[in-house]
């Protein structure tokens, strides 16, 4: 035994090869599934886009399938294809001036940014509901004909790089063409029933929370409430479709209206905000309640003036969190009857109405195969808004962090 | 070695008593229990007017829920129940006809951890004046005053309107405490272990704010710390095991205890 400290080594503190490299093989491992979820979000982030482009050649059903220079007015270029078509100075200005006949014009015809044409890049065309696809390629194979296709381009046929997401297909109404198809009036359904069933499911849900929470603190009945809430939030979504069409539906005679959709879409919400809201009601330290009582503050005023404030930060991302995921709900309202075709935009909580997720569920299962990339483009708008409300409910954490 | 049938054997040992007339707060017989278990076994005692009580013991003993009882707080705690009378001012404040919260106005209370709430230095302030309907000029009058009378003023003017008061120190943040509660001029303050979780120099601040805020209020302090309690306060209640074992000046208490337990505790020898 003759060992000394005499000449320290980092061995001296002794080593073990094996464990180090399990440790280290296993921090990896954990990496791995990160790594796998990205790569795949990033594949159909990819896949939509590239499918949300493509190369067509067009058939015009009237005019010579000519294309404007960017920059004009949209009155200004279905002017020019109006006179293009065949009709006098006269006749279009009066058309266009004419308010009905302007809506009914710009129903019918779709004035649309193209990324490239025949006769250059970045140019308007106008696309009528008759027109006629002769060819559609995805964005490789097109760009790669391009050439070949604008020389073999027959009389009254249009070559473009057609983005179809575009700004007149976030205005327009469906269509039984793909190439008017356009996905507003789903915008504004999703508006209108999101918003409905967010104020319905608001109050109601902060409401059961503050209740459960600062009220019915320790009891049998919270504790059951508890275990149900949490199991509800849990139920698919098909089933409130089926309650919201027995209910709302059928028993309240709503018929298939915004509003049995958001009455189905508030009781689905509700649960995921109880629970968020709890939550961050928990989240306020005991303390805070004991000094509002201290100073003398009734229950009513150390929840309303001192706890729900504190705790306000986590209900609202609680609430856009659930909010984003109503807006992706298609199921429930397939079966509350959101319309397959709504050509007006909705007026009130009582008109037909359909909702971005059961618009693209529909032009997914369409045959005509333009219309994947009518639902690529639809579903990219659906990200966005999406990543939007992701992006705000991460705002409003970071804005109101608190440390207590 | 103290069982608490010894203990409840003794009388309370009292020296040079308070009077009937010097007393704000009169406590008379007052048991607590926390649904069966006893925490206070009949503790009658008196607190002078314009002095510094303080309330020490090994933990444990009862101290806070002495002290919370003269505010009601322990009216919050699910299953609490309490026999006895505590008169503030001649009026019983457990009388079924007394309002805990408008008691709860009348005594300000400051906790072993700084709890100012997520808001304005200014809005931790005026929340208790708000609660009372003040308004205006007058609720920023008083809420200088306040701060100043909590010797906080002269770090905070320049930023108590805009600055979260969880952004301050922890000593300054005990201060904030003291002028949220002594906002709404409370005669009676009540002070749990208040520097428990604080560094010695802002235990000095607070000790030393203590001393000048009985020129107006009365205060009653629980502490763990003696040395604080011999240095802060007139009178002196040794508690143990729920049981009020000896009460008096605190240098009488401190140098010359009659009771043996209390000596054995201000001398170290359990606790």
């Amino acid at each position: 035994m003759n060992r000394t400290l005499s000449s320290p080594s980092p061995e001296a503190f002794g080593t073990d090869p094996w464990k180090t490299r399990i440790d280290r093989t296993f921090a990896r491992a954990l990496v791995l599934p990160l790594v796998l979820a990205i790569g795949l979000l990033v594949l159909l982030l990819g896949d939509t886009l590239y499918r949300s482009v493509s190369v067509q050649v067009v058939r015009a059903d009237e005019g010579p399938g000519r294309t404007y220079p960017f920059g004009l007015a949209a009155t200004e270029v279905l002017r020019q294809e109006l006179l293009a078509r065949g009709y006098t100075e006269e006749e279009a200005r009066s058309l266009l001036q004419d308010p009905t006949e302007r809506r009914v014009l710009f129903l019918q015809n779709r004035v649309e940014l193209m990324w490239n044409t025949q006769e250059g890049p970045f140019r308007y065309v106008v696309t009528g509901l008759r027109d006629e696809r002769v060819a559609d390629f995805s964005l490789l194979e097109g760009l790669r004909r391009w050439e070949e296709l604008k020389a073999g381009l027959g009389e009254g046929e249009r070559l473009v790089l057609n983005p179809w997401l575009d700004q007149s297909f976030l205005t327009r109404t469906p269509s039984r063409s793909p190439l008017t198809a356009g996905i507003g009036v789903a915008i504004w359904g999703t508006i209108w029933v999101l918003s409905l069933a967010l104020l319905i499911a608001i109050p109601v849900g902060i409401g059961t929370a503050i209740l459960l929470e600062e009220y019915l603190r320790e009891g049998t009945l919270n504790r059951i409430l508890e275990v149900n809430l949490r199991n509800l939030a849990g139920v698919p979504s098909i089933v409130y479709g089926l309650l919201g069409l027995a209910i709302f539906v059928r028993e309240m005679g709503l018929g298939p209206t915004i509003l049995s959709a958001a009455l189905t879409l508030g009781l689905l919400g509700i649960p995921v905000i109880v629970v968020t809201a709890r939550e961050s009601l928990r989240a306020v330290p005991e303390s805070l309640r004991q000094a509002a009582f201290a100073l003398g503050a009734t229950r009513r005023q150390v929840v309303f003036r001192v706890v729900v404030p504190a705790a306000l930060p986590g209900m609202v991302t609680g609430v856009i969190l659930s909010a984003a995921r109503l807006i992706g709900e298609a199921a429930p309202l397939l079966l509350v009857g959101a319309a397959a075709y709504v050509p007006f935009y909705p007026t009130g909580p009582l008109s037909e109405y359909t909702v971005i997720p059961v618009q693209i569920y529909l032009w997914v299962s369409m045959n005509i195969p333009e219309f994947a990339r009518v639902a690529a483009a639809g579903i990219l708008v659906m990200l966005l808004v999406l990543s939007g409300l992701y992006f705000l409910a991460l705002y409003l954490r970071n804005r109101f962090r608190r440390e207590w | 070695m103290v069982s608490l049938e010894m203990l409840k054997e003794h009388e309370t040992v009292r020296t040079a008593p308070v009077s009937e007339a010097e007393a704000l707060v009169d406590v008379r017989g007052l048991s607590l229990w926390y649904g069966k278990k006893q925490a206070l076994y009949d503790i009658s005692v008196r607190f002078p007017r314009n002095q510094v009580t303080a309330i020490i013991g090994p933990s444990g003993c009862g101290k806070s829920t002495l002290l919370r009882s003269l505010n009601r707080m322990n009216d919050l705690v699910p299953g609490v129940r309490v026999e006895g009378e505590v008169l503030y001012e001649g009026v019983n404040i457990y009388d079924p006809r007394v309002d805990p919260v408008a008691v709860r106005r009348h005594i300000g209370m400051v906790f072993q951890k700084p709890n100012p709430f997520p808001k304005t230095i200014f809005e931790n302030v005026a929340f208790g004046l708000r609660l009372m309907g003040v308004k205006g000029s007058e609720l920023e009058d008083r809420v200088v005053e306040a701060l100043k009378r909590a010797a906080l003023w002269n770090e905070v003017q320049d930023r108590f309107k805009k600055e979260s008061g969880l952004r301050l120190s922890g000593g300054q943040q005990q201060r904030l405490c003291i002028a949220r509660a002594i906002a709404v001029e409370p005669p009676l303050l009540l002070m749990d272990e208040p520097t428990s979780a604080l560094d010695p120099i802002a235990t000095q601040a607070i000790e030393d704010l203590i001393q000048e805020l009985k020129t107006r209020y009365t205060v009653v302090i629980v502490t763990h710390n003696m040395q604080q309690a011999a240095r802060v306060s007139d009178r002196t209640l040794f508690m143990h095991l729920g049981v009020l074992v000896e009460e008096g000046p605190t240098e009488v208490l401190f140098t010359k205890p009659k009771h043996p337990y209390t000596e054995a505790y201000i001398t170290g020898r359990f606790g």
